[in-house]
């Protein structure tokens, strides 16, 4: 099937969800959902408020930050000790790559926010868990990247330098690093975006944070102080995509202005950590795991898993196709114009700004709880994100394409269709099998709205302290995330033979 | 954990650090405690910190670190508390604390209607029902208990299992809508909501209100009389029980907690809430 086919093809998910629709829907808190729309025009501008969410968007981007750095810094030395072509070069074998890859995944397998529930156990109330709690898997999956796309290289320039005589650890910073350096800045920055919504969603499950105030004042119905956070909060987060955007296409190779972008990344690192109050020392006390809350339970291991698994991957498989679908389904109901273009950009903001178990409590207004509204908070929120980076690689697509067709009599909605999918749709749904992977590790945020599932037995588990229920759950969920994992890679591989795209890099290096 | 026992006070400083489990909104929070923290300071002659935390959980969690020196706490997260943190106490509750209500209400298109036996919670089973918090002792712990006693389990709820909200608003909100066709929430929220108009009667009805039992309370450290000096714990409870509504910043800060005056509290007074925790898996 073309790439074009593909891309269309998962929005059949939408059938069964409106097939679900009528039966789900309520309507009864229509005017809530009005409220809160009209409060978008009128947030609480007292004062206080203001100062509280200011100093709650501050908070969150210093644990993004801060978060972000960390991750930089093991992935990167991550990445290089386990990428396979450095491993040979040193040690003159693959081993400890490999072993070390493997260590690398049980980070990646758990979502941030279990870090930082488990974190929380170990070390306490400091600002410093939730930035480990989202350094630790950020790093370990930006290692994976790193090492994947250095293995990825050709080794031509490698092998010449050494047989030039250089010596192993030049040859590679010679061979390697020119190739790795726009890669790195560009996926790097990409991260920096999801850092940001991460320590947000870290927020909602009480580690600080507009998040926090975002979740309080929304459950609390109180929407033109919600409202207030959340202008704060997409303010910020468009102004760093934007700037990113715009960074990505200067620096596709090292010059002086990315070390003055790093030097004024420091320099707000160092008020960052004086805001947060972050005492370092707290990670270097003793990691000791409370007595009273005994880890083991062989009660906690009989639980009916295969529902629970099978609802949680019901509700995955269906989120991910839809995050898939509304793009390339929107753009071409809506035509390729500048206006639709606009909206979905605005819709999308929205979506990836509102955390998804919030977006949850706003669709139980006119809904009724169970698997469809779990399945659109998250499908919305991550669509959000795909979307974004959809119409990124659709502009960034060479024109020749699409002038041809435009010549040749086709209509905008074929250019869009023929030029247009079938440039992105390859890097676009392997973009969508990592999301998959990823709104498998979400799914345990959307426990509220009664879709069942691991997240609703893990969430009752934490509240009653009973951790020997809450290890099998979380070993349960790293055993899933890690053949969601193996799962996604193979399809992408069988979808680009090649190396695979990522998120975030450029879409030249992708195709 | 000995080793460390030495460098903690230093660490902490002489700073009393007080928080709350959050149950209203931030705004208001951040407001209570920050007024709290002043008249604190002001009686006592020591610094006192707001640490604002934001999950039931967390609360627990940081008092059982010792990361919070005195916390205001539901029943449930009271008693969780201080089973996890050996030399802690109850010290004093609010005057309504003692003799706490929850209420059930419904959808008016559940077609329930509001009666006076326990018994009558049976016709809650094959309902959407919501809870709030899964932490919340109001909101969730003593309206699961007093439906077990009437035969319901959770599991008698549709689709199996009841939701859970997050909050006591949002748990009015869930249910007048009709996305849940019945809930439980605090009666104290739920009282001051109909009064401030904001619950739709031709929505949303009162079906049953719960016995009372004792509920929110302030629960201290043992080691406080250590870092602070002799008599500590009792001139903070003293001073707890002091705030009085002749006094402007005084009255203020009794508003915001709904409350009329402090009084004493034990730990005894929580065993009912224990034991039911216990009975309900709440307490392991």
């Amino acid at each position: 099937m073309s790439p074009a086919g593909q891309l269309l093809l998962p929005a059949l998910v939408l059938l069964p969800l409106l097939a679900l629709l009528p039966a789900s829907w309520h309507g009864g808190g229509f005017d809530l959902i009005g409220q809160f729309l009209v409060a978008a025009v009128q947030p609480s501008t007292d004062p206080a408020l203001i100062a509280a969410s200011l100093r709650g968007i501050a908070v969150t981007v210093a644990v993004a930050l801060w978060s972000w750095l960390f991750s930089l810094l093991l992935g990167v030395i991550g990445g290089v000790l386990s990428a396979e072509v450095v491993s040979r070069t040193l040690w003159g074998c693959s081993w400890p790559a490999l072993l070390l890859r493997r260590v690398l995944a049980i980070p990646r397998s758990l979502h941030e926010l279990l870090w930082g529930l488990i974190l929380l156990q170990l070390l306490g109330l400091h600002p410093a868990v939730a930035v480990l709690a989202i350094a630790l898997p950020y790093g370990a999956l930006f290692a994976r990247v790193v090492a994947e796309q250095l293995d990825g290289f050709p080794r031509r320039n490698l092998e010449a330098l050494q047989l030039a005589g250089a010596p192993a650890p030049a040859a590679l910073l010679m061979a390697l690093s020119p190739p790795l350096w726009p890669q790195l800045l560009s996926y790097g920055g990409y991260r920096l975006e999801c850092a940001l919504r991460s320590a947000t969603l870290l927020g909602v499950f009480g580690l600080g944070g507009i998040g926090a105030d975002l979740r309080l004042a929304l459950q609390s119905l109180q929407f033109h102080e919600v409202w207030t956070s959340l202008w704060l909060l997409a303010s910020v987060m468009l102004a760093l995509e934007l700037v990113l955007a715009r960074l990505r296409q200067r620096w596709q190779e090292p010059n002086s202005e990315v070390l003055v972008g790093f030097a004024a990344l420091l320099l707000l690192l160092l008020p960052a950590s004086r805001w947060l109050e972050l005492r370092w020392q707290v990670l270097f006390s003793p990691w000791q795991w409370p007595e009273v809350l005994p880890l083991w339970d062989p009660n906690g291991w009989l639980q009916d898993w295969p529902q629970l698994i099978g609802s949680t991957l019901l509700l995955t498989a269906l989120a991910a196709l839809l995050a898939v679908a509304l793009l390339p389904l929107l753009l071409l109901l809506l035509g390729p114009g500048r206006w639709p273009r606009l909206l979905l950009s605005a819709c999308g903001l929205l979506a990836r700004l509102l955390p998804p178990p919030l977006t949850a409590l706003l669709l139980l207004f006119v809904l009724q709880p169970g698997l469809l509204p779990a399945v659109l908070a998250l499908g919305i929120h991550n669509a959000g994100i795909l979307g974004r980076l959809g119409l990124e690689g659709l502009d960034a697509l060479p024109p020749q394409p699409a002038q041809a067709l435009r010549l040749a009599g086709g209509s905008p909605r074929q250019v869009l269709l023929m030029a247009g999918f079938n440039g992105i749709g390859r890097s676009y749904l392997s973009f969508g099998a990592y999301r998959a992977d990823v709104i498998l590790r979400e799914s345990v945020v959307v426990g509220l709205v009664g879709a069942g599932g691991l997240g609703v037995v893990l969430l009752e588990s934490l509240s009653s302290f009973a951790w020997g229920e809450v290890l099998p759950v979380l070993v349960v969920y790293a055993a899933l995330t890690l053949v969601g994992e193996q799962l996604a890679d193979l399809y992408r591989r069988r979808l680009l033979s090649g190396p695979l795209p990522q998120e975030g890099c450029p879409p030249s290096a992708s195709s | 954990m000995l080793l460390l026992a030495p460098v903690a006070p230093a660490l902490a400083s002489q700073v009393l650090r007080i928080s709350a489990i959050p149950d209203q909104n931030p705004e208001r929070l951040n407001r209570l405690y920050g007024l709290l923290a002043k008249e604190l300071s002001d009686q006592l002659g020591v610094p006192v910190k707001y640490k604002p935390v934001v999950d039931y959980g967390a609360a627990v969690t940081g008092f059982r670190r010792g990361d919070l020196d005195l916390v205001w706490f539901g029943g449930l997260t009271g008693v969780q508390a201080r089973l996890q943190t050996p030399g802690s106490k109850v010290i004093a509750q609010r005057d309504v604390d003692a003799k706490f209500r929850s209420v059930f209400i419904a959808n008016q298109s559940a077609g329930l209607k509001p009666f006076s036996a326990q018994n009558d919670l049976q016709q809650l089973k094959g309902k959407r029902f919501a809870f709030g918090s899964e932490s919340s002792t109001s909101g969730r712990l003593m309206p699961q208990y007093f439906l077990a006693q009437a035969g319901v389990t959770p599991k008698d709820f549709a689709s199996g299992r009841p939701g859970f909200s997050g909050s006591h608003d949002a748990t009015l909100a869930l249910v007048q809508s009709g996305a849940y066709q019945a809930g439980a929430l605090n009666g104290q929220v739920w009282d001051s909501r109909l009064k401030e108009g904001k619950v739709d009667t031709n929505k949303v009805v009162l079906l049953w209100r719960t016995p009372p039992y004792a509920d929110y309370h302030w629960i201290a450290q043992g080691n406080l009389d250590q870092r602070f000096g002799a008599g500590f714990t009792g001139k903070l409870q003293q001073s707890l029980l002091n705030l009085s509504p002749s006094q402007p910043r005084q009255k203020t800060i009794l508003e915001l907690f709904a409350a009329g005056r402090f009084i004493p509290a034990k730990d005894a007074d929580y065993a009912n809430i224990e034991a039911v925790g216990r009975s309900l898996g709440k307490i392991r």
